[in-house]
């Protein structure tokens, strides 16, 4: 439970930062709405868990919170990408790519025999 | 860094909680209603709409509940809340909350109080400059494992201080009394002769003007002194113009060039000098027979300040290599040949002197031990009451607790407030007990101190003590808290729900561990008592002990002819004619003389030649000796057995003669009359003295201390044992109270000589401070054994009470079917007598296995004493009996009626 939980939290956070960095400011709806789309539906998640991820996210100083008015006018609290947190989605970025072509290589059969 | 930041927000995050909140609902309530419109658009009915959006979300509370848990720090704020809570509860029961603090305040108090005496005796660092980096030099004999002795010749520490290559700096100091006054009554300060280089080893600093330097410490110097920082206050009111004023000490003048740090006592604990003084100036105290160049005057400690990089191995490797060229070069001429060359192979040694020396420490170590375990003790009694008062409470909150589980409180959760509520009540003690513990150990240094010897003692609070404090604080409530807070969190639902009979019972059930506290209070209390008892009796021991002298109304003067300029060939006149006045002032019974004073812990001993077969030789002929003038026997009281007491017409010129006691008697001369015979003293080098003949035999008295046993003692007459001042000490008994006579002695004395400055004491006091570690012993353990029996008797009797109230309902219905008044109270007493037993089964079992352990400090007694260990048991039954027979027998006179209608 717990293991599953902090790889998803860490996914999570960088999904976020992915999301708000190629939208540019979006409210929390938005953002699961996002995350939702792009992964084709196949992650489905309680919207609710996006919120404790931008807190965590605001205090450590990657994002930014601002209230504003959304496209149908109403009231809506947007986050967006702050220069540390651009920074903070180039290491991530970085280091997913890595640690994701390590496990290819290792699940990769042919590799094996050589 | 970002943790850091994160943190920072979350600490603030406590503060502002309402707006928090509010914006958080404020989000989540645009999010439904965006998702909602999106829904909308998509076509569905708005009640789906609405669904959809909730169940997407995951619950607007649960998502609350998780994003509060990031914002803020859930562990402080819970902690907040069970202390908020805990003070109401507390606040509730002032009445229980009164009794609980107290008592811990008592129990942290005297464990802080004498931990602070045992931190500064024991532990303490010196207040100096890097005390770690001080070693105390002291020499031994060439056999593996011989002791080491840190008392050194001045020749020897030259040699030391020039040879040796491993200090940065090397001290040596002596002790010295100096009289402040001109004639009168003595007014005397501590002196400390110091080398040229103890300040600077040392690393203290000049509070005014400077210290003393290499360049005041040079043979034929005329001696400057510096000044305690205390002694500036208190003597000179700390007015700079003391620097560049003068001293009177000893009637020579000396100028103050400096005063040393305040804070800076000296180097032993105990004690604090009043004025330092060169080495040099020694020179002009000792006259014709000089100490600085004497090889068998022993009278410097040294201490020396490692160099940097220098091992202990190294230390004493470079030590021992130097030991035969300094001892070679400061060998006693007078010595007898074979002990010249055992001192040539003697060899330096050295022990790490971070805390300092100490004399107290040697004398209190064991006895403040003693006392730490003892107060411990105390603490876990006191302890034990608290927590079947905890234990009692938790029952009365059972309900409570069983509708915190219901809603949802986890055990933990219940357990932590608890404990939490136990933490505060040890906290609030702790810093009572502080309070009481500064009192208390200002108290006790003043009850170890004596006449003559003033106990300082820097007993400053520092981290040790707090630190200390803290913990024993953390502990006790953790002592007396778990066990109920496990007990009372372990709650059948059911069972609480109801109410009746069955939650007596489950009650009862609950606080069935509360006599077994009670118990283990029985015997810990049994083992205190028992100790207390040791103590006292042997304390009662050494008072009532036979002394072979009469202590009462004796005045004992020492007077002081160097203040009033008299030469040493006119002392013995002049206390002669002193003397002879004193012994016609109306109240005065007898005066006398003596060199030595009895129990005064001075000794002269040597070895004694008899006339007689096969007397004893070597160390069994050691022999203790005093000189003494015609009227010490009956001054003191001491019965002759045969023979005659000193005249007037035993002058230097007669024949020398002597009184032995009865101890010489039986030792020398078994089976024959030793008056008559002849005995001599050996001398240095093993030479004989002249032969002494045997005039009277005394009674045994005691010589040194209560606790020696038969010294053999041989008495001179003074007039025959020059060279020790002509007897300073003045023995004088009055017919009336001693201190009521002290103006005419006085008076008489000025009659004399004004200048002479004189001492007082009584002969009694003398005794009586002789006895101070075991007047300490006895009176602290018996405080303490009282305070246990106290602390029992209040846990008995309140655990007692308890267990009947619980068992209100169950005697009512007994009585109702007919049961007699006695048999209630005998069906209560049984539990009485039940925890009684066990206690004292345990607490004999206990005081048996740890006594032995208090041999050392116990005197005339075995420290397994049955007579001691029966008195303690029986006091203790007694007291528990009855605290526990008053609650039983409220039990049997209850009326049954009303014991039923209370259900």
């Amino acid at each position: 439970m717990g293991d599953k939980a902090d790889v998803w939290q860490g996914t999570l956070a960088l999904m976020v930062l992915r999301t708000l960095e190629t939208m540019g400011p979006l409210h929390g709806y938005g953002i699961a709405r996002r995350i939702e789309q792009t992964s084709d539906n196949l992650l489905s998640v309680n919207y609710g868990t996006i919120y404790p991820a931008l807190l965590k996210l605001e205090q450590e100083g990657y994002v930014a919170s601002e209230w504003g008015l959304s496209d149908n006018k109403r009231k809506a609290k947007y986050y967006k990408l702050t220069r540390a947190g651009r920074k903070q989605l180039e290491k991530e970025m970085r280091e997913w790519g890595q640690a994701t072509a390590i496990v290819a290589r290792f699940l990769s059969p042919k590799e094996q025999s050589s | 860094m970002r943790k850091l930041r994160a943190w920072f927000f979350r600490l603030g995050a406590l503060f502002g909680k309402e707006r928090h909140d509010r914006e958080l609902s404020d989000e989540l309530e645009s999010h439904i209603q965006m998702h909602i419109e999106d829904n909308l658009r998509r076509g569905m009915t708005p009640e789906e709409a609405r669904r959809d959006a909730l169940i997407k979300l995951g619950g607007i509370e649960s998502t609350k509940e998780s994003y509060r848990e990031r914002r803020g720090v859930p562990a402080l704020e819970t902690l907040l809340q069970d202390v908020g809570y805990g003070l109401r509860m507390l606040r509730k029961n002032p009445g229980v909350t009164a009794v609980a603090v107290i008592t811990l305040a008592l129990g942290i108090g005297a464990n802080t109080a004498i931990f602070s005496l045992l931190d500064s005796v024991l532990l303490r660092f010196l207040p100096v400059e890097k005390p770690e980096q001080l070693v105390q030099v002291s020499r031994r004999g060439p056999e593996a494992g011989s002791q080491g002795v840190p008392i050194f010749t001045n020749p020897i520490w030259e040699q030391l201080r020039d040879q040796q290559d491993v200090f940065s700096g090397a001290a040596a100091w002596g002790d010295m009394r100096f009289d402040l006054a001109r004639g009168g009554e003595a007014q005397y300060a501590k002196g400390l002769w110091v080398s040229g280089d103890f300040f600077r080893t040392l690393g203290v600093r000049p509070a005014a003007g400077r210290l003393i330097t290499v360049a005041d410490d040079r043979r034929g110097c005329s001696g400057v002194a510096v000044l305690s920082y205390s002694f500036w206050q208190d003597h000179l009111g700390g007015a700079v113009s003391a620097v560049g004023s003068t001293l009177s000490l000893d009637n020579h003048t000396y100028p103050v060039i400096g005063v040393a740090a305040a804070g800076f006592y000296g180097v032993e604990v105990g004690t604090k000098f009043d004025v330092a003084l060169p080495l040099c100036a020694t020179a002009i105290f000792d006259g014709a027979r000089p100490r600085l160049d004497n090889r068998s005057w022993w009278w410097l400690s040294t201490m020396g300040r490692l160099k940097p990089g220098i091992s202990p191995a190294q230390l004493l490797a470079r030590l021992e290599l130097i030991s035969p060229r300094v001892f070679a070069a400061t060998v006693p001429p007078n010595w007898d040949v074979q002990s010249q060359k055992n001192y040539q192979k003697w060899l330096l040694t050295s022990a790490p002197v971070s805390t300092g020396t100490s004399g107290l420490r040697r004398q209190f170590e064991r006895p403040l031990q003693t006392l730490m375990v003892v107060v411990g003790i105390v603490l876990l009694i006191a302890c034990a009451n608290i927590a079947s008062l905890m234990l009692a409470r938790a029952a009365a909150r059972h309900r409570e607790m069983a509708v915190r589980r219901a809603l949802g409180a986890s055990r933990l959760r219940l357990m932590r407030q608890l404990l939490t509520e136990c933490l505060l009540l040890s906290t609030a003690g702790a810093l009572l007990g502080i309070l009481f513990a500064r009192w208390g150990s200002l108290l006790l240094v003043r009850f170890i101190s004596t006449a003559r010897d003033e106990v300082y003692l820097d007993l400053s609070l520092d981290w040790r003590i707090l630190g200390f404090t803290a913990a024993i604080a953390i502990i006790t409530a953790i002592l007396f808290g778990v066990l109920p807070a496990f007990r009372s969190t372990r709650v059948s639902l059911t069972a609480a729900m109801k109410s009746s009979l069955a939650v007596d019972a489950e009650r009862h059930a609950r606080f069935r561990p509360g006599r077994w506290i009670v118990a283990s209070q029985v015997a810990l209390s049994l083992v205190l008592l028992v100790g207390a008892g040791l103590f006292l009796r042997s304390f009662v021991k050494l008072v009532t002990l036979d002394l072979g002298f009469d202590r009462a109304n004796v005045l004992m003067m020492h007077a002081e002819p160097r203040t009033a300029g008299i030469q040493p060939e006119k002392w013995m006149t002049t206390w002669d004619e002193i003397e002879r006045r004193l012994s016609s002032l109306p109240g005065v019974l007898s005066v006398s003389r003596s060199l030595v004073t009895p129990v005064s812990g001075a000794e002269w001993d040597q070895y004694v030649h008899a006339d007689s077969p096969n007397p004893p030789a070597g160390d069994a002929a050691t022999t203790y000796l005093n000189a003494v003038t015609p009227g010490y026997f009956r001054t003191l009281r001491i019965a002759f057995l045969s023979g005659r007491d000193f005249t007037v017409q035993d002058t230097a010129t007669s024949p020398k003669v002597a009184v032995i006691n009865q101890t010489v008697a039986r030792k020398f001369y078994p089976s024959l009359n030793p008056l008559g015979r002849f005995f001599r003293l050996e001398e240095d080098q093993g030479k004989l003295g002249e032969p002494i003949q045997i005039v009277g035999v005394v009674r045994n008295s005691k010589y040194e201390s209560l606790r020696e046993e038969d010294y053999a003692c041989a008495f001179f007459p003074i007039s025959q044992a020059p060279g020790f001042g002509g007897g300073p000490n003045f023995m004088i008994r009055t017919s009336v109270r001693p201190s009521a006579a002290l103006s005419l002695i006085r008076a008489t004395v000025a009659g004399v000589n004004k200048s002479i400055s004189l001492q007082f004491d009584t002969l009694a006091r003398q005794v009586d401070d002789s006895l101070v570690q075991e007047r300490v012993l006895a009176t602290l353990s018996g405080f303490f054994a009282g305070l246990a029996l106290l602390l029992v008797t209040v846990g008995l009797y309140g655990a007692i009470s308890y267990m009947v109230t619980l068992r209100q309902t169950e005697l009512g219905v007994r009585m109702a079917l007919g049961a007699a008044p006695g048999s209630i109270l005998r069906l209560v007493l049984r539990d009485v007598v039940a925890i009684l037993v066990a206690g004292i089964v345990v607490g004999t079992g206990l005081a048996l296995l740890s006594v032995q352990l208090l041999q050392s400090l116990l005197f005339g007694m075995a420290a397994r004493d049955v007579l001691t260990m029966a008195l303690a048991a029986g006091v203790l039954s007694l007291v528990a009996f009855v605290a526990g027979y008053l609650p039983a027998r409220r039990a049997a006179k209850v009326d049954p009626m009303v014991a039923l209608r209370y259900e």
